[in-house]
């Protein structure tokens, strides 16, 4: 009763993206309620295609009206699910508008599971115009907000949650592995991953609420409390290998953001240019050229990045450099990858010396940059948080620490010494010269591969969390489900209702969850009654 | 919608007088004591003297609303017409709501019952069961003694035959009113509201074998004529069944091969208003324990083609099935048999769990196939009971109906089962038809308030497909919806509405200052976890923190009387105090940090 409003309220929100859909917190079984209740009254058209020129446009429509549209536009409601030509006219004047392609989806087979209609008409602005303006003309007829179609399909039960996030993401999709992600989500994979979660957490649950309201004195078995601990203990373990992707599926959805860093005059710019493959940067011999973060979004053998060149860092008394410098500290913070240029000139000879990890946690260190925070240093968790340092490296997860080293202007070493160094350093280290074009291609093939890791194979078996909204619902989740553990002794009631949390947390992400399912559950497996 | 038919010609003028009358006077008119003389009038008429008929009854009654109860046999008022217990998981729960706004079950049971046990002890004070097994004589006496000495509340036995209604529009909407009662007779009674508790009368029929016949408990009449009426108002009915098992006769059973099972050594009492209750913890009865054997499914099987009830396609309960039920989907299992005594001087045992509608002969043979009933005697054979309900989604939250105002439904009739949650709902109906006679908003209890609030929330919204029974399950805020505190959730509500007494009022406030007083002072006493622990000889720590005394309770090992013996400058008024207040309190720290955050 109470939260009914609410859940009012959310539900004319979700539109287009979901990502704000469904924060409602209690008595999430009114939502079933409400759905069930509330038929979409009206038929709503929209150009389904791209806006402009083009040479097919596509009307959808949605809604108990489709048919009659259907016969004032083309006298007739077509076969079912079959293409058929037929002549558009005005319901009102009867004059010829297009020549069009009709299909005919009579519901609940069909995208929204409403009775649903495309029109394939030629792609001109005039006509398509012309065609909505006589859809919009028929009474009950109106024209579709944002999402309006997949929202439908979501209230008919078509789509869950995670669908329509997918669906929404395959129409942004850029790149082909984004593509491949968008799709799989869009065809239930996470959808089936986390429902299959929800259904062991709900028969969990409907275990210790028959062990609650009917264990004693009730054919119960004695053992249903183990087994539900061990069967939450194995969602919690899956949960968490879930939540350990490093964010693949995100920076997938979303691009990785990568940075590139490095002294004043090392080449910065340079590179960013090499990847674009135009002039994004100026470029100038001189040092403090770029003073701003210069951001430009590539994709990289089918992954989209976001890369940013930025100022060059050095102590600097000119008010707007240091800005630049504070701009680049923070967006190297922020990134995925951060891509430190060296300039072979003066660090060429270190390189050869040294050990190159232990050179270049010392170089970070005296560039202020940051320490003992790329994977090769082991010492990440002892070293105590250094309280001068501009940014905060410690609280970010090691596991998104990635630094590519490159070191331009490789064009003026000597090619034995080259040969030399290379050896010395380790294999993530590319020798590039970005004048000569030298090393760059070997760059490139380094660099897609650190993105592909970052990002994982949208193929490859596991399901990847694709949104933050998921992150956080699932790391709730699973907060719970530690609670519940270390409640269950003290007293199984609280420990019930933070396994009642859990199932609500991955409820959010998917769709409802009611009590009803959790009696079904009960009654299905126990048999109750004194 | 359609009218619902006259009997009888003059009840028209009756009715309209009566109904100008309201008009004009309104709320005045249920004070007036001339009116009142007038003894075939009537401000609530309350059809059935089950267990939501008498707590309606009584609680418009309270209200010192002119309240008159219908049914059929003076009798027959009180009686627990199934199995002799009360309470339960949930059901404990409704009962302690109930008592809160001053109802009659839970005061009766603490005077009737011959053995008291609190369930779920182990598993966290939100979930406490506290159950009783009643002496069926005892509590339908005692019930009889109560009603026909409450104030304003005037009992006769009638059948029921007609409602008389008046189209119209009403403050509510509706486009008829109910306004009175036809009886079988043809005598009409005027009323401003009718509540109807009419259980499983509505067309109920009873299925023993393959024999059905008509009727609604064995011996009663089955108001036919009314279910008929309500169908043709336009109410939307539907079809549930149920069933009973067979008696046994005590002397023919040797429990020498059962699992004895004692009351607990200190009963606690339903109400809020006793102490104890009546029996000596000692003088309580046992209830025993036995199983169903392989025997005892092969009856089942064999019998199926001679079971008409089992083999109906209606809606049966999930949580209170018939042995035939349990056998056919749960057919690997053996099934608990409980023998409950039905009273301290009842030679009847009522074997819980044995619901059954084979014909006689066989329920015979199949109860002998239980150990330690093997010469069994039957003292009457179980059956089953088919019964139309109403939709309850066509009432309101007050559960006065949607479509004919004035009108009040209540218990079975709504798709429930179980005494306590017909008693709930009867106790809300007679509390809200009484509010419209006083011209007062109804008396609504939310989700968040009771679980009175969830039954008829889920009721009035979601409706029921079998018949409906509570569970702990059902209520989204069951971490501060416990028997413990049901006064102090309900009981200002029920005052302010008049149907709790000054006594109950004070007695409550009283408390609730106690435990308010007594939360601040364990919430404000701080001290070192060191000095804490050394104090009350736990383990040490180098912790100095301070810590609340509160928070230092949360540990197990710490009690209010511990604590008092080691600080009894701050905390010794615990050594003297009520044992209920050093209970609630103990609860209320329990669930403190988790409410906050429901």
């Amino acid at each position: 009763m109470f939260a009914r409003l609410n859940v009012l309220r959310q539900y004319c929100l979700l539109s287009g993206r979901t990502a704000n859909f469904f924060q409602w917190t209690k008595d999430s079984t009114q939502i079933k309620y409400f759905f069930s209740s509330s038929v979409p009254h009206s038929t709503i058209f929209a150009l389904s295609s791209g806006a402009g020129k083009c040479g097919v446009a596509v009307i959808r429509l949605s809604g108990s009206k489709s048919s009659y549209a259907l016969k004032q536009l083309c006298g007739k409601v077509t076969k079912p699910r079959t293409a058929s030509l037929c002549k558009l006219m005005n319901p009102q004047t009867q004059e010829l508008l297009d020549r069009a392609l009709v299909l005919w989806f009579p519901g609940p087979k069909s995208f929204t599971g409403e009775d649903c209609a495309e029109l394939h008409i030629h792609g001109g602005p005039a006509v398509v115009s012309a065609v909505l303006t006589a859809l919009g003309s028929l009474s009950g007829l109106t024209p579709a907000l944002p999402g309006e179609f997949s929202k439908r399909a979501f209230a008919n039960g078509k789509l869950d949650l995670t669908e329509v996030e997918g669906l929404g993401d395959l129409i942004h999709a850029e790149t082909e592995a984004q593509r491949k992600q968008a799709l799989r989500q869009m065809e239930g994979d996470l959808n089936q991953l986390y429902t299959g979660w929800r259904t062991g957490l709900i028969k969990s649950l409907a275990n210790v609420e028959a062990f609650i309201d009917f264990s004693e004195e009730e054919n119960i078995e004695d053992d249903v409390i183990e087994l539900v601990t061990t069967s939450v203990m194995k969602i919690q373990t899956e949960m968490e290998a879930h939540l350990r992707d490093s964010r693949k599926g995100e920076r997938l959805r979303d691009g990785v953001h990568a940075v590139i860093l490095g002294e004043p005059n090392v080449g910065k710019s340079s590179l960013l240019n090499f990847l674009c493959q135009r002039p994004a940067a100026i470029v100038s011999p001189l040092a403090g050229t770029t003073r701003d973060v210069v951001e430009t979004a590539l994709n990289i053998a089918g992954y989209p990045v976001l890369i940013s060149d930025t100022a060059g860092l050095r102590e600097s008394c000119d008010v707007i450099e240091k800005e630049g410098i504070s701009r680049a500290l923070d967006r190297a913070e922020k990134a995925d990858l951060k891509i430190l240029v060296l300039d072979f000139e003066v660090h060429g000879a270190n390189l050869s010396n040294v050990d190159f990890p232990t050179f270049l946690s010392s170089y970070l260190s005296d560039m202020r940059l940051y320490q003992n925070n790329f994977r090769e240093a082991d010492s990440v968790h002892d070293s105590p948080s250094n309280s001068d340092q501009s940014l905060s490296f410690d609280q970010v997860p090691e596991d998104s620490w990635e630094v590519l080293v490159v070191v331009n202007k490789s064009d003026l070493a000597r090619v034995s010494d080259l040969k030399q160094v290379s050896q010395h350093a380790s294999g993530s280290v590319c020798f590039v010269s970005c004048k000569t074009g030298q090393g760059l291609d070997r760059f490139l093939h380094v660099l897609a591969g650190r993105i592909k890791d970052l990002c994982g194979d949208p193929l490859t078996s596991s399901s990847s969390l694709t949104q933050t909204r998921h992150r956080h619902h699932l790391s709730r989740c699973k907060q719970h489900l530690e609670d519940f553990h270390n409640l269950l002794s003290y007293d199984v009631v609280i420990a019930a209702e933070k396994l009642r949390r859990a199932t609500r947390e991955l409820a959010l992400i998917t769709g409802a969850v009611s009590t009803e399912d959790v009696l079904d559950v009960i009654f299905r497996d126990f048999c109750i009654g004194k | 919608m359609m009218m619902i038919k006259l009997k009888c010609r003059t009840s028209w003028s009756v009715c309209f007088a009566l109904k100008r009358h309201l008009a004009h006077s309104g709320r005045a008119y249920y004070s007036n004591a001339a009116e009142r003389k007038n003894e075939n009038t009537f401000d609530v008429i309350v059809v059935g003297g089950g267990h939501a008929g008498t707590e309606a009854a009584c609680a418009s009654a309270r209200m010192g609303v002119n309240t008159l109860l219908l049914t059929h046999k003076l009798s027959t008022i009180g009686e627990m017409s199934c199995n002799p217990s009360f309470g339960g998981i949930g059901k404990g729960h409704l009962m302690k709501e109930i008592d809160a706004l001053g109802g009659v079950c839970a005061r009766i049971c603490d005077k009737s019952g011959v053995q008291y046990k609190m369930l779920n002890k182990k598993k966290g004070p939100a979930v406490w069961g506290p159950r009783a097994q009643i002496d069926r004589e005892l509590y339908k006496r005692q019930v009889q003694e109560e009603v026909l000495a409450t104030p304003n509340l005037t009992v006769r036995a009638a059948a029921v035959e007609d409602l008389v209604t008046q189209e119209g529009p009403s403050e509510s909407g509706s486009s008829v009113q109910c306004c009175g009662v036809v009886l079988d007779s043809g005598e009409v009674i005027p009323s401003s509201t009718v509540v109807l508790t009419a259980g499983t009368f509505l067309r109920g029929s009873i299925n023993i074998g393959l024999t059905q016949r008509p009727a609604g408990r064995i011996g009663d009449e089955p108001a036919v004529g009314l279910a008929r009426t309500i169908e043709k108002a336009g109410f939307t009915m539907g079809r549930l069944k149920t069933g009973t098992p067979p008696r046994l006769d005590k002397r023919s059973i040797d429990f020498s091969c059962t699992e004895v099972k004692p009351g607990d050594e200190r009963p606690m009492p339903f109400s809020f208003m006793n102490e104890t209750v009546w029996i000596k913890p000692e003088d309580q009865l046992p209830c025993h324990m036995t199983r169903t054997t392989d025997q005892v499914a092969q009856v089942v099987r064999d019998t199926l083609h001679l079971n008409r009830h089992v083999q109906e396609e209606i809606n049966g309960p999930r949580y209170c099935p018939s042995i035939e039920s349990k056998i056919l989907r749960f057919s690997q299992k053996t099934h608990q048999v409980w023998l409950e005594p039905e009273g301290l001087d009842s030679e009847v045992i009522y074997p819980q769990g044995m619901s059954c509608t084979m014909p006689e002969e066989h329920q015979l043979v199949m109860m002998r196939a239980i150990p330690g009933l093997e010469n069994c005697r039957i003292v009457r054979p179980g059956y089953g009971v088919e019964y139309d309900f109403m939709d309850p989604r066509q009432l309101k939250p007050s559960l006065e109906t949607r479509l004919v105002a004035n009108l009040y439904f209540a218990g079975q009739i709504n798709g429930t089962t179980g005494y306590e949650e017909a008693a709930a709902q009867g106790i809300m109906a007679g509390i809200n038809a009484a509010c419209q006679v006083q011209a007062k908003p109804p008396l609504v209890v939310s989700r968040t308030e009771g679980y009175i609030g969830v039954l008829i929330d889920d009721l009035t919204t979601h409706g029921t497909n079998e018949p409906y029974r509570m569970f702990t399950s059902r209520a989204e805020f069951r971490l501060s919806l416990r028997p413990d505190n049901a006064d102090i959730r309900l009981t200002s509500k029920g005052y302010t509405v008049g149907c709790v007494s000054e006594e109950r009022y004070q007695r409550m406030e009283s408390m609730r200052q106690k435990l308010k007083e007594n939360l601040e002072l364990l919430a404000d006493v701080k001290k070192p976890t060191n000095k804490w622990r050394t104090s009350l000889g736990l383990p040490a720590t180098t912790d100095t923190n301070l810590m609340s005394a509160q928070s230092l309770l949360c540990n197990p090992l710490v009690s209010l009387s511990t604590l008092a013996q080691a600080w009894p400058s701050e905390f010794g008024h615990f050594l003297q105090a009520d044992p209920h207040l050093l209970d609630r309190l103990d609860i209320e720290i329990k669930y403190s940090t988790d409410i906050a955050s429901q």
